[in-house]
């Protein structure tokens, strides 16, 4: 009866043509500026500037140039390793604290859950300056270097992507089937295993949509980037900066929007790749907040 | 063997009730070695440096100080005085970008929710190339701030900007518009944010429209209700949990955005912009007085609890589960 229905519906109802006019209008709201950033990126470096809209001569070689006017080839190797880390580590070790809070009742357990809201309201520029202090410290304590480093900076982003991650993760297992972890106990798996292999497989969607955002927060990231990167570690977010920099004679906007361009292709990439599993995720995820 | 059957036996050899559930009793030991490598992280990267930061909040830590900061002096609430006192000498800075950040933030989000519930109802109905569109609105969510910043600040340029270009050709206002100083730079500002930030709530929103079941709509229309009545009695209802969060991590989000109007209008913004997170900046490492620096962001985390208790009520989290 319900499938019946379904279908008719979906028959008599055939798509309205405003329909496509509204979708070309978000069409036109979301390309335009990418539209007049490819425009900007191949004008001459004086047309950037003065700003003529079309480019007299399209300036494809602009998209070799900016290879070699700054090292983007190095702060993309960065930004993926750094990325891609903070994704790996946030959803793992969020997974493990996420399975706890969602098939445990312990002391403090609200607690713990309301302060994971609570670390998404502190201001970022809040922790900068102490964090860069504590890790001196460290430093100076016992000779562990963390500013400059790849790993420094990965740990550093966990304070805002763990606790995200744990609270997407934790509501996500909760809508898991209790009975198959049971089952597997029951067959003498113990809790890591019983994590490792029945879980894990089944959280993969919620899993995808922590790494996707933890992800994103390391790759748009410039203030902690900026403070506790090295010329080696630099990311694309301090990176790009060189374009306009007063190390050149005159700002590059050209060369900026050109490589904006071409770093926006990994993470258009990933993101066209998992976007079924970030819509499924983020559904039983964020529902039964 | 049943399912049931099984839960019962790993129940009895946990040492529980055999009524009782296997999850949600305290008898089971809790794994805590799972819990700790998110928990001891997060002290050392978040409670420990906002300790700290509330110490600094107290002391005089400035550029003199700060070689030997173990000394810096304690001064008390001086720099909570001083910003939040009416008449006190920083009032008239803090309680302005306190006005500028609320503003922002939520025009900001004002305009975000029903663009992006737009799209997310656009993409979940039947569409043509509705994996391509649903991809194309994700795009200016990849954008990196700094590179949002740059773009909005060559479109807003005077007079050499395509935003004057296009409003003087349309006839609608002169080539010499302001916008990166004075009053339109907070709309400046909007814009570019709403531009970058509005594929989150369509992503929010899209993800709860798919889990409402097919059947509620059509019986719905069955029993002949309007898509209006629709979307108000059915629709929003189910969605507005989820939406909840959005509206309220949104909020939050936009508040704490330095980097936006830091690449925009740098160090020193038109008033309209001097936002909470840029004002404590300049304080802190460009004046390098971090003790009110520090004052100033432990009062942003204060206001921006305000949405995070009202979500928390709205869902309430805690309560029950």
């Amino acid at each position: 009866m319900a499938t019946t229905s379904r279908r008719s519906t979906s028959n008599i109802n055939p798509v309205g043509w405003w329909r496509y006019l509204v979708a070309l209008a978000y069409l036109a709201f979301v390309l335009a500026p990418f539209f007049y950033m490819g425009l900007v990126a191949l004008q001459t470096d004086s047309g950037a500037g003065s700003g003529d809209f079309l480019p007299s001569q399209p300036q494809w070689v602009n998209f070799t140039r900016i290879w070699q006017a700054v090292d983007l080839g190095l702060y993309l190797r960065n930004s993926l390793v750094v990325s891609t880390s903070t994704g790996v580590v946030a959803s793992l070790l969020a997974l493990g604290a996420a399975y706890v809070v969602a098939r445990f009742r312990f002391p403090f357990r609200n607690v713990f859950r309301i302060s994971l809201l609570a670390t998404q309201t502190v201001p970022g520029i809040l922790l900068l300056l102490p964090l860069f202090v504590i890790y001196i410290i460290i430093q100076h304590s016992i000779g562990l270097r963390i500013v400059g480093t790849y790993w420094g900076l990965v740990l550093t982003y966990m304070t805002f992507a763990l606790p995200f991650a744990i609270w997407l993760l934790s509501v996500y297992v909760k809508s898991l089937p209790v009975e198959l972890e049971e089952q597997a106990m029951v067959d003498g798996a113990n809790r890591f295993q019983v994590i490792r292999h029945v879980t894990l497989p089944l959280a993969i969607p919620g899993i995808v949509v922590t790494f996707v955002f933890s992800f994103l927060l390391a790759w748009n990231d410039i203030l902690f980037a900026s403070v506790l990167t090295n010329p080696d570690t630099k990311t694309l977010g301090p990176g790009l900066q060189y374009y306009v920099s007063d190390s050149f004679s005159i700002p590059y906007w050209n060369l900026l929007m050109a490589a904006s361009l071409v770093v926006a292709v990994p993470a258009m990439i990933l993101f066209l790749v998992v976007q079924r599993y970030i819509v499924a995720g983020l559904a039983a995820g964020s529902l039964k907040g | 063997m049943s399912i049931k059957g099984a839960a019962l036996r790993v129940a009895v050899a946990a040492g529980l009730h055999p009524t009782g559930r296997f999850s949600n009793r305290s008898p089971v030991r809790v794994p805590y070695w799972l819990l700790s490598p998110s928990l001891i992280p997060l002290v050392v990267i978040v409670f420990i440096p906002m300790l700290f930061a509330f110490y600094i909040s107290l002391t005089g830590l400035n550029q003199n100080t700060i070689s030997d900061w173990t000394h810096a002096p304690f001064v008390g609430l001086k720099h909570y005085m001083d910003g939040l006192e009416p008449n006190g000498p920083l009032a008239p800075s803090f309680y302005g970008s306190i006005k500028a950040s609320v503003i922002f933030s939520i025009a900001t989000t004002l305009f975000i929710l029903p663009i992006g519930v737009g799209a997310a109802l656009l993409l979940n109905g039947h569409i043509r190339g509705r994996s391509f569109l649903r991809a194309v609105m994700l795009l200016p969510y990849i954008i990196p701030t700094f590179v949002n910043g740059i773009l909005w600040r060559l479109i807003f340029m005077t007079n050499t900007g395509v935003a004057d270009q296009l409003m003087a050709a349309l006839r609608l206002g002169s080539r010499d518009t302001f916008w990166l100083i004075g009053p339109r730079s907070l709309w400046a500002l909007v814009l570019a944010d709403v531009w970058a930030s509005w594929p989150f709530i369509y992503l929010m929103a899209l993800a709860a429209l798919q889990t409402i079941p097919a059947d509620v709509y059509d019986a719905a229309k069955i029993d002949g209700a309007t898509p209006l009545s629709i979307f108000g009695r059915i629709t929003l209802p189910l969605i507005a949990p989820t939406l909840g969060l959005g509206i309220a991590l949104s909020t939050i989000n936009h508040f704490n955005n330095f980097a936006l109007p830091f690449v925009m209008f740098g160090p020193t913004p038109p008033d309209e912009v001097n936002v909470l997170p840029l004002n404590i900046y300049v304080n802190s490492f460009i004046t390098f007085n971090l003790g009110l620096g520090a004052a100033m962001s432990v009062v942003a985390l204060v206001i921006m609890l305000t949405p995070a208790v009202v979500y928390l009520r709205a869902a309430r989290i805690g309560d029950a589960d």
